[in-house]
């Protein structure tokens, strides 16, 4: 099958873009570098393509007993334009995906979803509101649709200056609609980078536009177009986890250490509440933590952790901290194991020496406005 | 990427390169691998006096996306490590033909160099 393409395909390659297959999109994983990417973003402003993600609008009077069964989170809790970190969960607790989930109002939800899960999400959620009878319309506009991130410290200056004034823009996690460029744009504020910044929601039509609106009005800012490799890199120094490597079906959310996203003492049920309510009360075998390499050498995704002569974890991901400069890790390991222990990661049939950390591994280092 | 190439390099498959530099022999990684690398951050390389037999995997190089062994083109013996390398990965980026050299080596089987593609036939056959 072709790789699908997104409207801004043909920028990528005019701006340098190396293109490559990502969840069945040709998309830039790079332009100038990941590095001087990786700075762009956290010390200025950067922009991304993330149009392959998926967009999903549950719309009608049961949506939010829908989305209910669907998560552990409560959406009862959620405000109009409010937005919430969730994941969807199968039967035994294991998450299907993670998600965002934007509250419209009461009837109209729309959730965004990992491109590489946008089958197994729709097939699932509509199984899940057929048995139940829902009237809920699921309406999927990822190809409608297309997804800009603007991140970085200067991302508000950037679109206060096309006319998204700051006393208007949405915080942390909220969502407003906005006219501009005679369409409808929904901007909120949410990222997969740590820092401060937006993420725009904008018709097919419009997005060449847009796209070209926020380069021309950024150069003051010294705006650079960034790659799925710096975002790669950026999500993993705020420890944000990588559907597909960080979790699977096989992890649950409090495996995952997600247990901070869900809502312990939600009554009303959901897909794997038995376990994930278990595993609440009895810690599980494995959790996931963060990790700092005490050498040069990278963990990568698959490398094996030991300890004692031991087999104990996994690693999941890891890579380099261009901020921190020295070479960072999540992995899955046995429970026992805590901050500061050290752990010994097998990297081309040698171990090297690892530390137990807090995470994020960067802290925010720009406020975000809450 | 605009290295100069130098005169007589031989290059593999697998983008490991030997080159001249007054009549020493040196082994490194081409252009095009540069290229498709992005950001090299690490590098682990042999010890000087080891040997290696041609196809052997006689190193690693990291890239901020990847890890990628490094087969040797030839059989070689090792007369020096690019040591300054090891600290500063990033000169494979700004030129893997002059600052960014991996290894001095001596060749323990010239005719092995027959195997290898000339620079203009290895670019038509990665490309």
């Amino acid at each position: 099958m072709e790789a699908k393409k997104t409207p801004l395909h043909q920028k990528h390659i005019e701006l340098g873009g190396k293109m490559q297959a990502f969840a069945g999109w040709d998309m830039p994983i790079q332009y100038s570098g990941i590095l001087e990417e990786h700075k762009c973003v956290r010390t200025k402003v950067g922009i991304f393509d993330v149009s392959h993600m998926g967009e999903i609008f549950l719309e009608g009077e049961d949506a939010v007993e829908l989305l209910q069964i669907l998560v552990p989170q409560d959406i009862y809790t959620l405000n109009n334009k409010q937005i919430m970190y969730g994941q969807i969960t199968n039967k035994n607790g294991g998450i299907i995906d993670d998600l965002l989930i934007y509250k419209y109002n009461d009837t109209k939800y729309l959730i965004v979803i990992n491109a590489s899960r946008i089958n197994e999400d729709l097939n699932w959620i509509e199984d899940n509101a057929k048995k139940e009878r829902f009237n809920v319309k699921i309406n999927d506009i990822t190809e409608k649709f297309s997804l800009l991130a603007l991140q970085g410290p200067h991302s508000s200056d950037l679109l206060d200056k096309i006319g998204i004034k700051k006393d208007s823009q949405p915080l942390y996690y909220n969502f407003r609609e906005f006219e501009l460029l005679g369409t409808t744009l929904m901007i909120s504020r949410t990222g997969y980078t740590g820092e401060d910044g937006f993420e725009i929601l904008i018709k097919n039509e419009k997005v060449v536009e847009l796209w070209e609106l926020l380069l021309k009005s950024g150069i003051e800012y010294e705006i650079k177009p960034i790659g799925l490799g710096a975002r790669d890199t950026l999500r993993l120094e705020a420890a944000m986890l990588l559907y597909g490597q960080d979790m699977t079906e096989e992890t649950t959310p409090i495996e995952a250490s997600l247990a901070w996203s869900i809502a312990k003492n939600k009554t009303h049920y959901y897909n794997g509440k038995e376990r994930i309510k278990d595993q609440l009360i009895t810690p599980p075998q494995k959790k996931l933590i963060g990790f700092v390499m005490a050498d040069k050498a990278i963990a990568r995704h698959g490398y094996e952790i030991y300890a004692n002569d031991e087999k104990i974890g996994i690693v999941t991901s890891g890579g380099v901290s261009p901020t921190l400069n020295v070479n960072i890790g999540l992995a899955y390991i046995d429970n026992s194991f805590k901050i500061d222990d050290k752990i010994y990661i097998k990297i081309r049939d040698k171990l090297h020496e690892a530390k137990i950390v807090k995470r994020p591994f960067v802290e925010k280092v720009n406020k975000i406005v809450r | 990427m605009d290295f100069e190439i130098p005169e007589g390099i031989l290059c593999t498959k697998t983008h490991e390169c030997i080159f001249q530099i007054e009549d020493e022999y040196y082994i490194g990684i081409t252009d095009f691998a540069v290229e498709q690398l992005g950001d090299i951050v690490f590098v682990e390389l042999p010890e000087v006096e080891s040997e290696f037999s041609q196809g052997e995997i006689f190193g690693t190089l990291e890239s901020v996306k990847a890890a990628s062994e490094l087969f040797a083109p030839v059989s070689f013996k090792v007369l020096e490590v690019n040591e300054e390398l090891i600290s500063k990965p990033e000169l494979l980026n700004s030129d893997s033909y002059k600052e960014g050299w991996l290894l001095k080596i001596d060749l323990t089987n010239p005719s092995e160099l027959d195997t290898l593609m000339e620079y203009d036939d290895y670019k038509s056959e990665v490309q």
